[in-house]
């Protein structure tokens, strides 16, 4: 995650937040488990394999899902893409 | 959450939205008043704080300030003209946890910028502005447009691309508090609008993905009025220098109301309970013809502060809506600038006030 995003608890609500300039971004529990795993070591496949993991779901079905969750995290540049 | 932490400022910008008369009867929150009013907002739910003014790095303690507001867990974004930024400053706030910059500019060529500023400040802005990019705080570049500037948008776009912004609010002129004395000097005519928009809608399109343009056009130019704050009392408190809570930064000119203090009342009372919060909250105490407009929902019959300005009365329908009965009034006011000529802000100075400081 770009170190101008911050991932926390809403105090409110208990649901987890993304906090950036100017905004907020409420995750929904996928979105928060793809967010915990973008640590800047991981890569795609590796993010995807351990969420399948986690889940108990084969990994062709959550690509999409996560590739969806990350194109919107980069269209907000919460993303840092490292290579 | 806007932190207004003073009224005190460097500069005197003849498009303040802050108040024309304030005088400080009561002395501006103290350090220990301020850390309690963070945290309050913090347990009421507020996620973003804002520090501004005023310049806020007029305050010694604002550190402080930022240290509070990150152990609360909100997210803070310093608001200034960036005097007052030096490295020791900018390095002690990013220690504190600061989280973003926002600077204003007032043109993108020193003498003009200067000029408007009513104080040499610009070379000092581009300094700062490079500092907050060496010190990796995500920068948002903010100006104020008005008939002065609004010619130089293309120019402006290149300065925060060269400064490394990641954010750029081109925002025309709201018109409170000194904007609004001076706004006869400082509404665009339409054909400066128009040339502007366009050029900041395709830099919007060209920079996408690398830095966000924002473009706030001036709503006398419109037809339906802003949604203002998103709704009264609906996800915005301002906190002024003296602990005075407000729906909104310019709320306090409204005279009908009486604002209820931090010093006097905890802030979660005030945000639910007070009379001042409530009374333009939601969409039922709305007049006509809002109270039955397919648009009630969207933009809450417009900003209460500007009905106040324009109609002497804050619980009527902003006039820049063009089904409110007042619009006839300002469209008038818009008409009768379009003949100003593109005359330099240096030779129109004698005709605007500049800001001054609180006494």
């Amino acid at each position: 995650m770009s170190s101008r995003a911050r991932l926390q608890k809403d105090k409110v609500t208990g649901k987890p937040i993304l906090l950036y300039p100017e905004g907020i971004l409420i995750l929904n529990p996928t979105a928060h488990a793809i967010a915990t795993h973008c640590t800047g070591e991981a890569t795609f496949e590796e993010i995807v394999t351990k969420l399948a993991a986690q889940y108990g779901a084969s990994t062709e079905d959550l690509r999409t899902d996560v590739s969806t969750c990350l194109d919107r995290f980069r269209a907000l540049n919460l993303l840092e893409v490292l290579t | 959450m806007l932190a207004e932490v003073t009224y005190r400022c460097p500069l005197h910008c003849p498009y303040c939205s802050n108040p024309t008369q304030f005088s400080c009867t009561t002395t501006e929150l103290t350090r220990d008043e301020w850390k309690r009013v963070l945290d309050e907002a913090a347990e009421l739910g507020a996620l973003h704080v804002g520090f501004s003014g005023g310049e806020p790095l007029q305050r010694p303690d604002l550190a402080d300030l930022v240290a509070a507001s990150r152990a609360a867990g909100l997210y803070s974004n310093l608001i200034t003209s960036a005097i007052g930024l030096s490295r020791t400053r900018a390095e002690e706030l990013k220690k504190a946890g600061l989280d973003s910059v926002q600077i204003s500019f007032q043109s993108d060529e020193e003498p003009l910028a200067d000029t408007i500023a009513g104080t040499k400040s610009h070379a000092s802005k581009l300094e700062a502005a490079r500092l907050v990019h060496e010190l990796d705080f995500p920068l948002t570049i903010n100006i104020v447009l008005h008939r002065g500037n609004i010619a130089h948008v293309a120019q402006i776009v290149a300065l925060a691309e060269t400064l490394g912004a990641e954010r750029l609010e081109l925002a025309n002129t709201q018109f409170y508090g000194w904007a609004f004395q001076n706004r006869a000097a400082l509404l665009p005519t339409r054909e400066q609008m128009e040339a502007a928009t366009e050029i900041a809608l395709a830099a919007k399109n060209r920079l996408l993905g690398k830095m966000e343009v924002l473009f706030v056009a001036p709503d006398y130019y419109g037809t339906r009025p802003k949604p203002c704050m998103n709704g009264w009392g609906n996800r915005h408190l301002t906190v002024n220098p003296v602990g005075d809570v407000l729906p909104c930064p310019t709320a306090g000119g409204i005279k009908s109301l009486r604002f209820d203090n931090i010093r006097e009342k905890p802030l979660q009372w005030i945000w639910t309970e007070s009379e001042s919060f409530n009374r333009f909250r939601g969409t039922e105490w709305l007049p006509e013809p809002c109270h039955s407009c397919e648009f009630r929902e969207i933009d809450f019959g417009g900003c209460r502060c500007q009905a106040e300005l324009l109609t002497g009365n804050a619980a009527t329908t902003d006039p820049a809506c063009s089904l409110s009965p007042y619009r006839e009034q300002l469209t008038r006011f818009v008409e009768s600038i379009q003949g100003a000529t593109e005359k330099s802000f240096e030779a129109n100075t004698s005709s605007v006030a500049y800001r001054e400081n609180p006494v």
